[in-house]
């Protein structure tokens, strides 16, 4: 098992307050590794320190051994870093299949004098194998009726599956799910699970950052807890139960979901 | 009659190049620049001072070099692109939403107070003249029929930056565009460089600008303040709006919709008496309630924006099958984009 | 007397109608959230009844208060027949600003059907300069500073004494909040636009009277420099936009005596820009912010 994503001595402070203090936790690869922590805890900085959209006073964030710390979000994306936020982001005005296909980054095809001069045959090619692959990822999420439909139009739910299918179609080397449950009818829950795991498989390994604790214990291998902008606590998720700082910082809140050891 | 015809042609024909580099700005990249008729302007007065002879007293203007029109036309092209990377790449850092207009505002209301209190750059408010019949010597063509020559070499013109523009609009560079405008966010998180891609947007704007200034130049022979107010950007905005944002066809239609059916529509307005400016600023009142009107009723405009149509049955592996495009008659494009 | 200390002076006349302009300003956006591109408008129409006035052989103060009933009345419809529309259809502000443009060139060029476009004089008789304290003012100037400064004062009561200040206070910081607990927000933007109508339709007057003549785009060239002065002091925020106005204001003055007057229009968007770059809101806020955060 090794580190995926390395993060030590993380800070970022507004005006004098700490958000994240003193950060550190690694990610390892092929994993899905919970992120949770009480309202306040610094979890949305982190991730906005993380995938370039924050600057970090102190600390280094490592990707796959590289330095990613105070990198433009799009160049943390083309290493392979993508992340989702905390409403779904997709491009509302395109269809569901354009946003798709669009999810795949090109430098070459997306230069001017390129795109002035036309698609060659090869980039034609690729255009068709794109479309098709994007429509079996689409069929696996139940969203094939709805490529043609504007992604602005549809439900809450359905829109983080389409952000669930960008990404698949991105295949990044790891994604960083912002409370993907958010909104999202729990009715969805084992299908979002299952889509998580499929990152997995895909090659994608998953940080989920989430409030809904029997989603996290459902889906993650290990869990990285943090409070107070810092972390107090890493392991797997049953491991924490008994974590006297883990519930401290819970308030009591995390036995509630304990109904089966108490 | 036919001259009359042949005038609102090749003006129509120049404003719709005008009209296509706003729409990449402003339709692909969500931009709502005000500057731009300040390239227009600027791609006008070098194309003057570079084909015009030198200055003699009491005008004063920089170059006056009798350089043959087309290579004028090119390089007051170029220049409204320097000018553009320059506002732009100020403005399209940290900026958007109304700030962005703001600046550019601000960078156009300064472009025009140069050019008209400046004199030694562009003979200040007199302006330039002096560009007759621009290559009518050159192709043996005669005065009278000079004017079909232009409209014709205008519209040449305008066909060749319909394709260009047509192939740019399909293409990955004007899709990841669409991205960009669409939402900002998601557009860097899947890899595209939004500083970037916005500002190759601004510049190519800004050089069909200049270059439609270019041609506007030949057209008149002559350009001075009062042929342009910062503010002769809104009616570009309205044709836009009117025809379709981000839709090529759509801008075209805008164009003759605002430029060909407003003047012509308002030329047989009578005369009033003691009020010579009347009838201009009737098509100026016009202009404003269409862009209320449409921003407000019908913002995706007359023929909106093409959508990818993928037409391929469920099921098959829609390898062999073709993808379509076609006008969707849902929505158009958000039109709030960025941080307002 | 010392020409940087009367060169002062004048700026301070430049401030009192520029803090006007600009105050107005910050209370339309304060209740809508929308940069209103017809500012520049209300203070042009403003002028022209005042003209009206004078014309027909009105005074001074009757001419003062016809710019300010004129410029509230407009700003009304402004605010009804399109931004409030818009507002509540959840138009975002972008489009909203280029609806206002829409109305900014409908209401000029409204003008010049009934008036011609070009400049009208406006003369006033101005008394004859005399000393107040360091600054030689005369007639017109010391009636545009007192009265600036009592409406600025009368404004400040309004928002900080009144029940309906208390209310515009609360709309403009979160307008869903205010409706929620019963405040009927409609009628608060509508009324602090009838009120940011009446102060910028009175500014539109003295500053006719001050330049001595008006056109039909002499409000827009004034919004501007009103711009500048409301986001140097950040947008929607009184104080602000007050202190703004008055360093604008002297600045322009001090600029324009040094090079030419008709650089202004240049040189306050010089201003304008760097603020805007440096400090996207305001010059008196701390921080600076990338596009994404």
């Amino acid at each position: 098992m090794t580190a995926l994503l390395e993060v030590a001595g993380l800070a970022k402070h507004f005006g004098g307050v700490y958000a994240v203090d003193a950060c550190s936790f690694t990610v390892a690869e092929g994993q899905v590794t919970g992120l949770i922590g009480p309202n306040g805890a610094g979890k949305s900085t982190a991730i906005d320190l993380m995938s370039g959209f924050k600057i970090p006073d102190a600390g280094t964030v490592l990707f796959e051994g590289r330095p990613i710390h105070g990198r433009a979000p799009h160049r943390i994306s083309r290493m392979g870093l993508v992340r989702t936020f905390q409403s779904p982001r997709e491009w509302p005005g395109l269809t569901v299949l354009e946003n798709l296909i669009l999810a795949v980054w090109n430098a070459r095809r997306e230069g001017f004098l390129r795109s002035l001069r036309g698609p060659t045959k090869a980039e034609r090619a690729a255009t068709t194998d794109q479309l098709a692959h994007a429509r079996e990822i689409l069929d696996e999420f139940d969203l094939l009726g709805l490529r043609n439909e504007r992604a602005g139009n549809l439900s809450g739910g359905q829109k983080r599956l389409v952000e669930f299918a960008r990404i698949r179609m991105a295949q990044p080397r790891l994604v960083i799910l912002d409370e993907p449950m958010g909104g999202v009818n729990p009715v969805l829950g084992e299908r979002m699970a299952t889509a998580v795991l499929g990152f997995i498989t895909a090659g994608t390994s998953v940080v989920i950052v989430e409030h809904n604790l029997p989603f996290i214990e459902r889906v993650t291998d290990s869990v990285v807890v943090m409070a107070a902008g810092t972390v107090i606590a890493e392991g797997p998720f049953e491991s924490l139960r008994s974590n006297p700082a883990v519930v401290d910082a819970y308030l009591g809140e995390m036995p509630s979901y304990d109904d089966v050891d108490a | 009659m036919i001259d009359q015809l042949v005038t609102v042609l090749t003006e129509a024909s120049i404003f719709a190049i005008m009209a296509l580099g706003l729409n990449v700005v402003w339709g692909w990249s969500g931009d709502f620049d005000l500057a731009f008729y300040g390239y227009v302007a600027l791609g006008a007065y070098m194309t003057l001072v570079l084909t015009i002879g030198p200055a003699s007293d009491p005008t004063t203007y920089i170059f006056g070099l009798s350089l043959p029109f087309p290579l004028a036309v090119l390089l007051g092209t170029l220049s409204a692109m320097v000018l553009g990377l320059i506002v732009g790449a100020i403005a399209l850092r940290h900026l958007r939403g109304i700030y962005f207009s703001i600046v550019t505002l601000g960078a156009v209301y300064v472009l025009s107070t140069f050019a008209s209190q400046f004199v030694p750059l562009f003979n200040g408010y007199p302006g330039l003249s002096g560009l007759v019949d621009p290559m009518g010597d050159f192709f043996g063509i005669d005065y009278a029929s000079y004017q079909y020559f232009y409209l014709g070499l205008c519209v040449v013109l305008l066909a060749a930056v319909l394709i260009g523009v047509t192939r740019l609009s399909g293409s990955r560079f004007g899709l990841a565009l669409r991205t960009v405008r669409e939402d900002e966010r998601a557009a860097a998180v899947f890899g595209r460089d939004i500083y970037r891609l916005k500002l190759k947007a601004y510049v190519i704007g800004a050089g069909l600008g200049g270059f439609a200034g270019g041609l506007f130049a030949g057209y008149l022979t002559a350009f001075n303040t009062s042929a342009w107010s910062p503010l002769e950007t809104v009616t570009l905005y309205a044709a836009i709006l009117v025809g379709g944002r981000g839709s090529t066809r759509g801008v075209i239609l805008g164009v003759a919709v605002m430029v060909l059916g407003l003047q012509e529509a308002t030329r047989y307005l009578p005369e009033v008496p003691g009020h010579p400016d009347w009838a201009p600023a009737f098509r100026l009142i016009l202009t404003g309630v269409v862009l209320v009107l449409f921003i407000r009723f019908r913002p995706q405009g007359m023929i909106p924006e093409r959508r990818m149509r993928d037409r391929t049955p469920p099921g098959s592996s829609g390898r062999e099958a073709e993808v379509v495009a076609g006008p969707q008659p849902v929505t158009g494009p958000a039109l709030d984009t960025g941080a307002a | 007397m010392h020409q940087a200390l009367l060169t002062l002076g004048f700026g301070l006349v430049a401030a009192a109608i520029l803090s006007l302009s600009a105050l107005a300003f910050t209370l339309e956006y304060s209740v809508t959230n929308v940069a209103n591109l017809s500012h520049g408008e209300i203070l042009t129409v403003g002028a022209y009844c005042a003209y009206e006035v004078q014309q027909h052989g009105g005074g001074v103060i009757l001419s003062g208060l016809a710019a300010a009933a004129g410029g509230g009345l407009l700003a009304l419809a402004v605010h009804e027949g399109v931004v409030d529309r818009f507002v509540r259809r959840g138009i975002g502000g972008l489009p909203t600003f280029i609806a206002t443009l829409g109305v900014s060139l409908i209401i000029q060029n409204i003008l010049v059907v009934i008036f011609g476009g070009g400049n009208l004089g406006y003369q006033v008789p101005q008394g004859a300069p005399r000393t107040v304290g360091p600054f030689l003012w005369n007639d017109t100037e010391i009636q545009i500073i007192v009265s600036a400064v009592a409406i600025t004062a009368l404004l400040y009561v309004i928002i900080q004494h009144t029940r309906f200040g208390k209310s515009l206070r609360a709309v403009s910081q979160n307008r869903s909040l205010a409706s929620v607990s019963g405040i009927n927000a409609h009628r608060v933007a509508a009324l602090t636009w009838v009120l940011a109508g009446l102060i910028a339709g009175y500014a539109g007057f003295i500053y006719a009277e001050s330049l001595g003549t008006l056109s039909p785009t002499f409000g827009f060239q004034y919004f501007l420099i009103t711009l500048t002065a409301a986001v140097a002091g950040g947008l929607g925020r009184a104080l602000g936009t007050l202190v703004g106005a008055v360093i604008v204001g002297i600045a322009l003055e001090f600029f324009g005596g040094y090079l030419s007057a008709s650089y202004n229009l240049a040189f306050a968007f010089a201003i304008l820009s760097l603020v805007i770059l440096a400090r996207p809101r305001g010059l008196f806020v701390g921080g600076r912010r990338s596009v994404f955060e």
